[in-house]
């Protein structure tokens, strides 16, 4: 089996986590994670991240859009007439 | 697969009932998605008033150019599309470049691509224990100076949950660029939170 380098780990990262990586890629990443204790840390943090990241989310909007809605319903609403 | 065949055709009846101009599937489809089209210009721009704005014109212009609509894309892709192209029109017309230097990854490696030094900041434990708000308010920071080329991507999967696929419709890229993409704006978040 062909290793990665820790360089190629920290690249294929967001593959990994994402799922698009292939089995064989799998099995390189995480035997070499087994190995190297700054890619693991490396790995963590960035999970980590973007655990957070999808945590981003707008306060509760709909009330908000109301009024853009409002706004282009009666443009819609401008045609029919 | 079954299930997408049904969503294809349900999909359909509501394409042709607003190409007709029906005021309930107009008023469906704007419920639907409008507050994620609103919090996606609003992150993009980073003014509220702005992004009502921007979002209120290319909703009317959707409307008038439905019919140009042939189906290619979901119509949600079409959507974040349409709204995505009037922000980045708006960033133009601003020159609101932001420019925010990648993360420095090339510095962390030998030539034989290892580590030089200790990878830096926190280690796992640490990274549980570490306060989410304030770690939220970090990323929150961070992605909204992000240049628009990765903000546009992380909003659109991490924060509003896109597929690959409809992300891909939306801002017209490869899947292979998306995926470059998204580990530069998630590498950027890992070294702006842990390292900043």
């Amino acid at each position: 089996m062909v290793y990665l380098k820790c360089r190629d780990v920290v690249d294929k990262i967001s593959e990994i986590i994402d799922g698009q990586a292939s089995m064989m890629t799998r099995m390189r990443f995480h035997s070499h994670l087994m190995m190297c204790n700054n890619c693991r840390r490396y790995f963590k943090q960035f999970k980590r991240v973007k655990e957070i990241s999808g945590k981003v989310t707008a306060d509760d909007l709909r009330a908000d859009f109301d009024h853009v809605m409002g706004f282009v319903m009666k443009e819609i609403d401008k045609k029919d007439v | 697969m079954p299930g997408d065949r049904a969503d294809h055709s349900r999909e359909y009846v509501e394409v042709e009932a607003l190409k007709a101009g029906t005021h309930s599937a107009w008023k469906e489809l704007l419920a639907l998605h409008g507050p994620a089209l609103l919090n996606y210009a609003i992150r993009m721009l980073g003014d509220r008033g702005a992004a009502e704005e921007i979002l209120q014109d290319s909703l009317v212009n959707i409307y008038h150019t439905i019919d140009r609509f042939e189906g290619r894309c979901s119509i949600k892709s079409w959507l974040f599309r349409a709204v995505h192209n009037s922000a980045i029109d708006e960033i133009r017309r601003r020159k609101r470049y932001v420019n925010v230097s990648q993360e420095a990854l090339d510095s962390y490696f030998n030539e034989a691509g290892h580590w030089i030094n200790d990878c830096p900041g926190w280690d796992g434990l640490a990274a549980k224990q570490m306060d989410e708000k304030r770690l939220l308010k970090t990323i929150q920071d961070k992605i909204d100076q992000l240049p628009h080329v990765h903000r546009e991507v992380l909003l659109l999967k991490e924060v509003e949950g896109l597929t690959t696929t409809e992300i891909c419709a939306a801002l017209e890229i490869s899947p292979g660029n998306l995926r470059i993409r998204i580990h530069r704006a998630r590498a950027a978040l890992r070294a702006a939170a842990v390292e900043g």
